[in-house]
């Protein structure tokens, strides 16, 4: 592997560190069952708030504690005002982000654009030597290691402990998980405070890590979005979700090369790239529930085998209100 | 030994539970019989610390209390199985298994499905999703469950629904054994009076939301009856008609509908090529368990589902495409069994319903609303009523008022789903109306008693495809059971089909 | 399920006692309703105070200085009323959608999609009058138009949730936009964030007396209010879009059509957003900006969650966001506070709307259950 090799590997992965947090916080929420739909805010306020925070104690690690208390908060208000109140998850979501981005850019405005702490390089003793993997992780942000390691943490969590079938039966059927003496509406509490404090960590990896600084707008602007769709395309599972971070993040950073390469095309084509990539992903992936694809698919063998990876269900209670006093 | 002294249970203003005294005891077997909506499940559901009681107490081996919970019932040994298994379709079987059971490491869990299959004579793969089993194999894999738990009052909600003549005497087997050798408690609730007349060692008979008789063997099945449904059993009777048989004419007349290689595809599975035909007033009713194929060939039928092969012809006119709007034109009208969920508009009234379903007719909606759902239907709600404030049988009259009278092919998903008894009279004496006025009926119902009694052929399917069309005078539970359950056609029928 | 099938006649009999029994103890309805916004207003004060706190501005001089920005002069208002229409024009199309349960978060796009059509449709004509300005609505019309059925056919043919591709498009819009603005439609001299060449004045709505609304644009709004008014209530259109968005399954069965009626919907909410954007170039702006839309979109789906939907309250709630989006420019100038407080005071709104519905909810179900 050669070192440019390397260095775009490292520049994909810590552009892909916060949409791989963002995504698995958002992958727990809907597990649970719970959407929570102001990723995009949620991540801008942790952001201003982690930057704000390790600005005033100088300590970038408290800002990023800062950042994942916001991001808690919010998805706990959803949590309170979905789960508890019955309200429209989505509604209550979608003001959320937008209070949440428009608080961001209120509070942050006497921070904007100051110098400000960083969370710096983490170098690991002896694996910079190490052949391949040395020049990737010998020594980078945090938040790279960070994220990779929330990967196995979340998969561990969800498929290999009983919280983790918990959590995914009480997304799957919420009245099914009451009768086993689950109770549901903590639990989805509980996933919408750690999805969100992730979604946090995410904002805090974008204002202390990959875009230091705080500013208007702060370069993070639609990433929770993104995030949102990479959890449908990464078909909700925490592994398929963080790879689909990466193969997004690639893109972008793809983007930045071309546009070298192609200095005739304006700056703003690149930078709205992302979201159609966005639509096209969600296109390629809900293709397989269309009709006439279907009969394709069931004509020949090789098509079915590779749909079998290619679609999958969203948890089966996604969105939907539970009531115990109502009984079953 | 459980008490249960003086229940009410009250949804707003609706008196679901108006106090139940109860008690039963250890290594009995009893039926709580009753109609729809007589308050059977309810009183169910509070005991299994599903719902809490508005007032009353509970008395559980000596410790009284004011409600249970999912948890304070299992370590009571309370465990309850509903007609539609309270499971996670999409997670393995060992992961249902374990959940809300004492923690155990996986190999553990492997291990005690293993040894309870085998005692229970059952064979579950544990890592199999649910979604792969029927709804017989989920029941008793719920069974087993709860028996891990450790349950000796096993309440069964209408188990008998939706599973093979063999399944059930298979369930009612392991029932008996549960009850004589392990001295088990067993509640069986259920609306066929055979199955607790057979079953019981004592039937409760609730009505109105309240316990109007205990009976004890011997039992007197016309006193049974008098006690659940009061006078109006007396008045109607209580078998409902049997189908008119087709006039002679219609014999030989051109078929109403045939199917010619028909290839139907659903979002889950596909089925085909099939061949089939139907006559003017025939009433064909499909037999068949969950997801054999019934269900995509009712939705097939009318153009909900996708027909990618073959040529359905209607009338003597072929169509090789199964589009909706245009079939419906012809006079294809699918009623399916989820009626709010899936056939009305919950927050619209009645009178837009009529407006939508009859878009000439918008000058004298009042008018044609008296006409059509009073009067012929006998719908008595105010035109301003909303769709979901309608009880289960007035949604399907309303339904049925909305089928114009010219419509030529009827399709029916459970014709009678949570109707009372004289709401299914009512709709069946309809539906015959129909059929004897030359409209095609195919329906189907997991209740097997009411597909033979209504059918002239029943068509049974398996293993998603059509497995053998069965002649009314042929169609007896054992046969068709049999052929729902997967055995070879030929064999069954004598090969003469 | 089980409820509802009990027995019908006992159900009716309760059913009349409920009535006789609610209208006892709520005689004024319209008084308790009140009663229950006052409370959402007063907790929305409440959070708005504590979320300025941070800031270390006195909280009521800030909102004191928001509403003199916005109704403290002629000018000032007739700035709230150029707010007003796009905003108001916005809101109206998306009664269209939500009646059919979209979430056409599209909206903001449409209104960039409709300016960019507008502007595109002028740049023939140096100078010109009422023909050209009417041909410049239109392509605004259509603009927006076109933009929705997009997002409309990736939901209906690609399953693709209309949050994610209004979404995505939105961004589209504003790229489209900027190359715009810095590519073929860059100033003559140096390309910048100001945006394009301005139009002739003659290509200008007229204004209504001093203030910079104009009363076409007035009038044009109005007119949207009571014509989606009456296609959603009064006509057949709406009643089966009513029903398509109540239950599409049975919207199929019933024949009603619920693609091309899906269609439809997304199509007039972006004809009416594209006539916003067309406004805010003829009207307001007289050029293309990036920042065209002024986030009006995004407000208006805000003032439809806070309106639960309902035609009614759309206009006032129209002018009071429109009141506080324009006094908000007063706070860098006057207080060295960032605009978006305005934003920030009009999503609390929402939520303390929807959190008092809540605890409505919560609260009733304890008096059932109890």
């Amino acid at each position: 592997m050669t070192d440019t090799m390397a260095l775009a590997l490292a520049a994909v992965l810590m552009a892909a560190a916060p949409l791989i947090l963002a995504t698995l916080g958002e992958t727990l929420t809907e597990k649970a069952g719970v959407i929570n739909l102001s990723l995009d805010g949620s991540i801008l306020l942790a952001a201003m708030t982690a930057f704000a925070v390790a600005v005033t104690f100088d300590s970038p690690w408290l800002g990023m504690l800062g950042g994942m208390a916001v991001g808690a908060a919010i998805a706990g208000l959803l949590g309170v005002i979905g789960i508890f109140l019955g309200q429209s998850q989505l509604a209550v979501g979608f003001i959320l982000t937008l209070l949440a981005r428009d608080l961001a850019y209120f509070l942050g405005h006497s921070f904007s654009r100051q110098p400000g702490p960083d969370l710096g390089l983490w170098t690991i003793p002896g694996l910079g030597e190490v052949a391949l993997i040395g020049p990737v992780f010998g020594s980078r942000s945090p938040v790279v290691h960070l994220s990779l390691v929330a990967v196995f943490l979340c998969w561990w969590w969800m498929y290999r402990t009983e919280a983790g079938i918990r959590l995914r039966a009480v997304g799957e059927s919420p009245r099914a998980a009451f009768g086993r003496g689950i109770r549901v509406r903590l639990v989805r509490l509980w996933y919408c405070l750690a999805g969100g404090a992730l979604v946090g960590m995410a904002g805090a990896a974008y204002s202390l890590a990959v875009k230091p600084g705080w500013g208007r707008p702060q370069g993070c602007e639609g990433a929770g979005w993104i995030a949102l769709a990479i959890v449908i395309f990464g078909g909700w599972h925490p592994v398929r979700a963080a790879l689909g971070a990466v193969l997004f993040a690639a893109l972008q950073v793809s983007g930045i090369y071309l546009q070298d390469i192609f200095p005739s095309i304006p700056a703003p084509v690149f930078q709205v790239a992302p979201f159609p990539m966005m639509i096209l992903t969600l296109l390629a992936v809900n293709m397989g529930r269309v009709g006439w694809i279907q009969d394709l698919v069931r004509r020949h063998p090789l098509l079915k085998r590779f749909s079998r990876g290619w679609s999958f269900d969203p948890p089966a209670a996604l969105g939907q209100d539970f009531d115990p006093r109502k009984g079953l | 030994m459980i008490v249960l002294q003086d229940i009410h249970k009250h949804y707003g203003r609706v008196r679901a539970n108006d106090g139940v005294s109860l008690t039963l005891e250890p290594g009995r077997i009893y039926a709580l019989v009753g109609e729809n909506g007589a308050g059977k499940s309810t009183l169910m559901r509070v005991l299994a610390g599903h719902t809490r009681p508005t007032s009353g107490t509970i008395d559980l081996g000596g410790r009284t209390v004011a409600f249970l919970t999912p948890t304070l019932a299992r370590e009571h040994g309370v465990g309850m199985l509903y007609q539609d298994p309270l499971d996670f379709p999409a997670m393995p079987i060992w992961e249902n298994f374990q959940l809300g059971a004492p923690k155990r490491t996986k190999g553990q869990v492997f291990d005690v499905i293993g040894e309870l299959s085998y005692r229970l004579d059952a064979c579950f793969l544990p890592d199999e999703a649910v979604s792969s089993l029927t709804v017989g194999e989920r029941q008793l894999l719920e069974l087993l469950r709860l028996l891990d738990l450790g349950a000796t009052t096993l309440i069964l909600d209408e188990p008998t629904t939706g599973i093979t003549p063999e399944q059930k005497r298979e369930l009612f087997d392991l029932l008996m054994k549960l009850a004589r050798e392990e001295n088990h408690t067993i509640v069986l609730v259920t609306h066929k009076l055979s199955e607790a007349l057979e079953m019981a060692d004592a039937i409760l008979v609730m009505r109105q939301g309240a316990i109007v008789a205990t009976l004890t063997p011997p039992y007197d099945e016309g006193e049974l009856v008098l006690r659940m449904f009061g006078d109006a059993a007396e008045s109607e009777g209580a078998d409902a008609p049997g189908p008119a048989t087709p006039r002679p004419a219609a014999l030989d007349a051109p078929p109403r509908l045939r199917l010619d290689n028909v290839v139907m595809a659903g979002p889950k599975y596909s089925m085909g090529p099939m061949r089939f035909s139907a006559r003017p007033g025939e009433c064909i009713g499909l037999a068949g368990l969950d997801g054999s194929g019934q269900e995509l060939f009712l939705r097939g039928l009318c153009g909900l589902d996708r027909m990618p092969g073959g040529t359905l012809t209607l009338d003597g006119r072929a169509y090789t495409t199964n589009d909706f709007p245009v079939l419906r034109r012809a006079g294809v009208h699918f009623v399916p069994a989820d009626r709010l969920e899936m056939a009305l508009f919950p927050a619209l009234t009645l009178r837009e319903h009529i407006a939508l379903a009859f878009p000439g007719r918008s000058d004298e909606l009042d008018a044609f609303y008296q006409s059509q759902c009073v009067e012929r239907f006998n719908l008595r709600a105010h035109p301003q009523t909303r769709a979901s404030e309608l009880s289960g049988g007035n949604q399907q009259r309303l339904l049925l008022s909305l089928i114009p009278d010219h419509a030529a092919l009827l399709l029916m998903e459970h014709p009678t789903r949570g109707l009372d008894a004289g709401s299914a009279r009512q709709v069946w004496s309809h539906l015959h109306d129909r059929c004897r006025a030359g409209a095609t009926l195919i329906f189907f119902s997991p209740d097997l008693d009411e597909v033979l009694a209504h059918s002239h052929r029943v068509a049974v399917f398996y293993d998603r495809a059509m497995a053998a069309v069965v002649d009314r005078a042929r169609a007896t539970t054992e046969v068709v059971g049999a052929l729902m359950a997967g055995k070879d056609p030929d064999q069954v029928l004598g090969g003469g089909q | 399920m089980k409820r509802a099938t009990s027995r019908a006649t006992s159900q009716e009999k309760s059913r009349t006692q409920s009535q006789e029994k609610t209208q006892a103890w709520s005689r004024f309805p319209a008084l308790t309703e009140a009663g229950w916004l006052g409370a959402a207003l007063l907790l929305a004060l409440g959070l708005t105070v504590l979320v300025t706190l941070p800031s270390g501005a006195s909280p009521f001089e800030t909102i004191a200085v928001l509403l003199e920005g916005g109704l403290g002069s002629v000018t000032k208002l007739g700035r709230a009323l150029a707010g007003w229409v796009p905003l108001t024009l916005c809101a109206v199309g998306l009664l269209v959608t939500f009646t059919a349960r979209l979430w056409n978060i599209g909206v903001e796009g449409q209104v960039v999609m409709g300016a960019i059509f507008c502007t595109a449709a002028l740049r023939p004509f140096d100078t010109g009058g009422v023909p050209e300005i009417i041909l410049a609505m239109a392509a605004g019309i259509l603009g927006g138009a076109l933009w929705a059925l997009l997002a409309g056919l990736l939901r209906v043919f690609g399953r693709v949730h209309e949050i994610f591709s209004g979404l995505g498009l939105n961004f589209v819009a504003l790229g489209v936009t900027l190359w715009l603005i810095f590519g073929p439609w860059k100033r003559p001299g140096v390309a910048s964030m100001s945006g394009t060449e301005p139009i002739d004045v003659s290509l200008w709505l007229p204004r209504l007396g001093p203030m910079s609304v104009s009363w076409a644009a007035l009038a044009l709004a109005l007119a949207a209010i009571v014509g989606v008014g009456l296609l959603l209530r009064r006509s057949s259109w709406g009643l089966k879009l009513r029903a398509v968005g109540e239950n599409p399954k049975a919207a199929t069965l019933f024949a009603l059509g619920p693609r091309r009626r899906l269609l439809q919907a997304f199509m007039l909410c972006g004809g009416l957003a594209g006539l916003a954007g067309a406004i805010q170039v003829l009207g307001v702006y007289h050029r293309l900006l990036p920042s065209i839309s002024s986030s009006y979109g995004y407000t208006a789906l805000l003032v439809g969650m806070m309106a639960s939907f309902r035609l009614g309250p759309v206009p006032f709630i129209c002018f009071f966001f429109a009141v506080l989006t324009v006094g908000s420019i007063q706070l860098p100038l006057q207080m060295g506070l960032d605009s978006s407080l305005s934003g920030v005071i009009q999503g609390i709104m929402v939520l303390s709307v929807f959190i008092v519905h809540g605890l409505r909810l919560w609260l009733r179900q304890r008096r059932e259950a109890a």
